[in-house]
């Protein structure tokens, strides 16, 4: 048992980075609109990420080191700025959805306007922050947003002719009604959501905050290996119900509650409630991913003492950051801002910043000084560098994306 | 001081971690204070610079960098100090730089003091320890 809860680190990770409330829709949206065409783009981030949040993870156990360090120090200050800058915009953007997903799953079940439960959403968020220990944070929210499983259930209980569910996702096409750019979008949208930078700088910061040293290799690769392909899971899931519970009965998603229909309409009440916990604690800890992220960037671009790991007044600055990111999130979700379209936005707009991240990770796990003997083998270092020509390619091809399409209208 | 070591300052030491002796994160090595050169023309390094003002100096905001360098110690009552940390104070250099310091006594701690004293001691919670 003990050996399972130690990997909740990876699950609440991936759960935060993979079904939080940007994905909830996107993934949802896609599977109504683009039906199972677009599936193989979660597998193509998977094992992205897998990749790469093993490098990072492997880099902060053997060296300490976590992935803004390693920015700073490898594309110096001025790039590391814009590195920065660009990180925190995207943190604060999918921080402010997630404080709205939290709103609203509590709304759903306490039948006020969601914008009334803002502030506590907000306050429950930076509570849990400024005092549960990490690891219980991490377990409580990771296992809680296995709940979501349910969408699994759901596709399961459906029983689908499986043959050719795979097979549609096998030969993925464009829809008649959709254009190749609308596609590229969404497709950029899914591998954004994928490989968003905050799971890396939240993944490899939370190794530290355990304390993981050279002896838990083993322990990151179990954490990367069962929660980012959980993660990927239960987006294919969640895209699959929709595929095959909405699309035929011509409902496209645009908002949070009919995302949980689906498991709701097969697995009854029952569905519906695991839906709505799964959905509370993976938006909750995407907010929680996020908020920390903002202050483990600023801190570790700027050397400051950050961490859950030490009293809050030893790490002031820290948690200054941790509580005006919230503050401002909250401001910005109040002033009545569509919360879904902006993690759209954040998502593709994450994803023209994806190399600057990603450069510095690859590079640091091939330095001997950082790393020793624990350096990157030759088949990794090319599964690397193809993802950062993808990388790079998604990050040019983001921004006109979202001007052509007009955000994937 | 022997002339011991030799690095690549841009690749091995500038831009990384500060790390007290207790291990305390405490900065960054944001710029190197050099000596005259010798009489081969060498230089050597001779302290560590930290503080936003350094980084700026170093990044080419002359301007700016100065005022920040003047304006930062006054704003946080910590006049006078001086962000030179003489390579003695150094420990050890690896993936991160060690000093034979406290953070407390790392000049650009003062910044820390100051949101500790005035915004994060008065919330309630502050001083403890996360139970693990």
């Amino acid at each position: 048992m003990k050996k399972v809860v130690q990997i909740t680190l990876g699950v609440l990770t991936a759960i935060g980075g993979f079904v939080d409330m940007g994905d909830l829709v996107a993934n949802a949206e896609t599977g109504a609109r683009f039906r199972m065409n677009l599936a193989w783009v979660v597998l193509v981030g998977v094992v992205g990420i897998v990749v790469y949040a093993e490098m990072a993870g492997r880099v902060a156990a053997v060296s300490q080191r976590p992935v803004f360090e390693l920015v700073r120090e490898r594309l110096g200050p001025g790039p590391g700025l814009v590195n920065l800058c660009a990180s925190f915009f995207i943190n604060f953007l999918t921080l402010t959805a997630e404080l709205a997903g939290v709103a609203i799953a509590l709304s759903l079940v306490a039948s006020v306007h969601y914008a009334l439960l803002l502030p506590i959403a907000a306050f429950l968020v930076w509570l849990v922050i400024w005092r549960m220990p990490f690891e219980r944070m991490e377990r409580l929210f990771g296992l809680g947003g296995l709940a979501l499983l349910v969408f699994a259930v759901t596709v399961w209980k459906l029983g689908p002719d499986w043959g050719q569910l795979f097979d549609a996702a096998a030969s993925p096409h464009i829809p008649r009604d959709e254009t190749p750019f609308t596609y590229s979008y969404y497709a950029i949208a899914l591998f954004g959501a994928a490989m968003t930078p905050y799971e890396v700088f939240f993944f490899s910061s939370g190794a530290v905050e355990e304390r993981w040293t050279e002896r838990d290799l083993a322990l990151n690769r179990a954490n990367v290996l069962v929660g980012f392909p959980l993660g990927g899971l239960l987006s294919l899931a969640l895209m699959a119900s929709t595929h095959l519970v909405l699309a035929p009965r011509n409902i496209s998603v645009d908002d949070l509650s009919q995302v949980a229909l689906p498991a709701a309409f097969v697995v009854g009440k029952l569905g519906l409630a695991a839906a709505l916990i799964g959905i509370f604690a993976a938006t909750f800890g995407a907010a929680l991913e996020t908020a920390l992220s903002a202050g483990y960037t600023v801190s570790q671009y700027l050397g400051w003492q950050w961490g859950k790991y030490v009293k809050p007044r030893e790490a002031s600055r820290f948690h200054l950051v941790v509580l005006l990111a919230i503050a401002g999130a909250l401001l910005f979700a109040l002033s009545g801002v569509d919360p879904i379209k902006v993690t759209e936005y954040s998502i593709v707009l994450s994803a023209a910043a994806l190399p600057l991240t990603y450069l510095p990770i690859l590079v640091i796990a091939n330095d001997r000084d950082y790393m020793g003997d624990k350096v990157n083998g030759r088949l990794l270092n090319a599964v690397g560098t193809v993802y950062l020509i993808i990388l790079v390619i998604v990050s040019v091809a983001a921004v006109p994306l979202i001007i052509i399409t007009k955000g994937g209208a | 001081m022997t002339a011991g070591r030799v690095l690549d300052t841009g690749l091995q030491l500038l831009d990384r971690q500060l790390v007290d002796r207790s291990g305390r994160l405490c900065g960054k090595v944001d710029d190197l204070e050099l000596t005259e050169p010798d009489e081969h023309g060498n230089l050597y390094v001779s302290g560590i610079l930290c503080g936003p003002g350094a980084l700026l100096l170093r990044t080419g905001h002359t301007r700016l960098g100065s005022w920040v360098r003047r304006m930062l110690p006054v704003a946080f009552d910590n006049p006078g100090a001086v962000i030179v940390i003489p390579l003695q104070r150094v420990s050890d250099i690896g993936s991160h730089v060690t000093l034979s310091l406290d953070s407390e006594q790392v000049p650009t701690f003062a910044a820390e003091r100051w949101v500790r004293e005035h915004i994060v001691s008065h919330i309630p919670g502050s001083g403890v320890d996360a139970p693990r």
